[in-house]
């Protein structure tokens, strides 16, 4: 499959490559290019410029949205939220059926359901807050999920909190209930990638791309169920006694 | 310095010497000052029009044009410039049309970001109310003869037109939800002047722009209370006229605004 990634070169980027260059053939994008070498070839894409990204898709089989902006006030929604405007533009013009998008768990599930809940699921109504990474980010979801609704494209939408390399942390050190690791956040988009569309339950759907944790309170369920995610590295150390 | 060049020199705009512009600046003084934002339409001209009769009326856009009332030019950027607009106001009256010709880009970005810009501000200047002004084509992808109220889920579309104003609704929900303002959110069928449309086939989603103006001045006076149809802090009325074809019941504005549709094309 070719695939397009945007924003490949982040936090993120170098992992889900890592995940998929075995299996697809990839193009990565971003405003900065790669720190290291690599075999892939890259475009410099400004995603919220409609005319790079639809030049980019060309070609494509599916797309996925690294790209994040959490601070500055009109680049966060010119990114966040307009770069998903373009994506999906850009999906529907180029016949690509598949846009895994991604995002902070606040994109839907915000400190109402956070400071709360337990159990949460992703498929509640969004509560994103004012909280400009949030919302921005929750926009351009909702911007995939109206697409979604008219047009013959499918977007999973991946949604993550913190990431740790289980080689890095320690027993005890405690985090934030909803955690995965790099390795295994790669698998997910091996998975989303694979998956047949059919098998979705609908064109829009939201995962928590989470390990599994201890505390309940958010849960990775139908990431396991639908996606057929086994993550494999166990991060329950993190709140065990050291 | 005089008032009118201090006020000229920051960017409002004060015309002539009439008694209706005595009115004005009267008015722009009084303690129940309200905010109109896409000044530069006739929309927020008709509006500002109704309200100052016994309010404080200022009007702002992105590009000032003279008016009988104050008018700021704004870009609603995340500035000092958009936090001074908001100091003092009661409520906004946000119209949020983007410029005319505005592409795709820049009515998201005028729906959202902007809309942002203003709210946050407003939030910080104690600002109680804000209404917002969206559209009841979010609704029309129902079965025409569904009675669709306000509590049903809006269905936009992709034209961006329809899917800015859902983005800006969906922003300004969060601040309602939050509690940090009074949403309350007007869905407008198609806005036209009844002498301008006067002898032609009548449009199933026509609301005359006067019976806006009243929808608003009900909605800047409504109680706002927990009810069965939405909490205190944020509130969907559908605003149109009301004559046999039209297509959205518009009982809930009738019982919580004392709006009263009067245009039978």
């Amino acid at each position: 499959m070719k695939v397009l990634i945007i924003g490949a070169t982040g936090y993120l980027g170098p992992h889900v490559v890592k995940a998929l260059e075995d299996h697809h053939q990839l193009l990565l994008t971003d405003i900065k290019p790669p720190k290291e070498n690599t075999p892939h070839p890259f475009q410099r894409v400004d995603v919220s410029s409609m005319e790079q990204v639809q030049r980019a898709a060309e070609g494509m089989d599916a797309i996925l949205n690294l790209s994040v902006l959490r601070e500055h006030r009109r680049i966060a929604f010119d990114v966040n939220a307009l770069g998903c405007y373009n994506i999906m533009r850009a999906a529907v013009d180029h016949g690509i059926r598949r846009v895994i998008n991604t995002g902070p768990h606040f994109t839907i599930t915000g400190p109402l359901y956070e400071g709360i809940d337990h159990g949460i699921t992703p498929d509640v109504p969004p509560h994103p807050s004012t909280i400009l990474y949030a919302l921005t980010k929750s926009l351009g979801q909702e911007i995939c999920r109206v697409f979604s609704q008219h047009h013959d494209v499918y977007v999973l939408d991946y949604l993550f909190y913190n990431f740790r390399d289980p080689k890095q942390v320690k027993r005890g050190s405690g985090g934030v209930p909803f955690i995965v690791s790099w390795d295994d956040a790669g698998e997910a988009f091996r998975l989303g990638l694979e998956i047949e569309l059919d098998r979705l339950p609908s064109r829009c759907e939201i995962f928590f791309i989470s390990a599994d944790m201890p505390q309940g309170k958010f849960l990775n369920e139908k990431t396991r169920r639908v996606l057929g995610f086994k993550p494999k590295d166990d991060l329950a150390f993190l709140w065990r006694r050291p | 310095m005089n008032r009118r060049h201090f006020l000229q020199g920051a960017g409002i705009l004060l015309t002539g010497g009439s008694s209706l512009d005595r009115e004005a600046q009267a008015s722009s003084q009084n303690e129940r000052r309200i905010l109109i934002t896409s000044g530069e339409t006739e929309l927020a001209q008709v509006i500002a029009d109704h309200l100052g009769r016994d309010r404080g009326v200022r009007l702002t856009g992105l590009t000032a044009v003279p008016s009988r009332f104050p008018f700021t030019a704004c870009q609603l950027d995340h500035d000092s410039a958009t936090d001074e607009l908001v100091q003092g106001v009661e409520a906004i009256v946000h119209v949020a049309d983007p410029p005319a010709g505005a592409g795709e880009r820049e009515q998201i970005d005028h729906l959202t970001r902007r809309t942002y810009n203003l709210a946050r501000a407003a939030v910080d200047a104690g600002v109680e109310r804000l209404l917002f002004l969206s559209t009841l084509e979010l609704m029309t992808g129902y079965d025409e003869d569904f009675l669709v109220s306000e509590r049903w889920r809006p269905l936009p579309t992709t034209q961006p037109s329809v899917l800015a104003r859902h983005l800006g609704e969906y922003t300004c929900r969060e601040f309602a939800r939050e509690q940090k303002l009074q949403v309350i959110v007007l869905r407008l069928g198609k806005v036209v002047k009844a002498a301008a449309v006067k002898g032609q086939a009548a449009d199933p989603l026509w609301v005359e722009e006067r019976e806006v103006a009243q929808a608003v001045a009900g909605a800047l006076d409504a109680k706002l209370s927990d009810h069965a149809q939405g909490v205190g802090r944020w509130r969907v009325f559908n605003v149109q006229s009301e004559f046999p074809g039209s297509r959205f019941p518009v009982a809930n504005a009738k019982g919580a605004l004392g709006y009263r549709p009067w245009f039978k094309p």
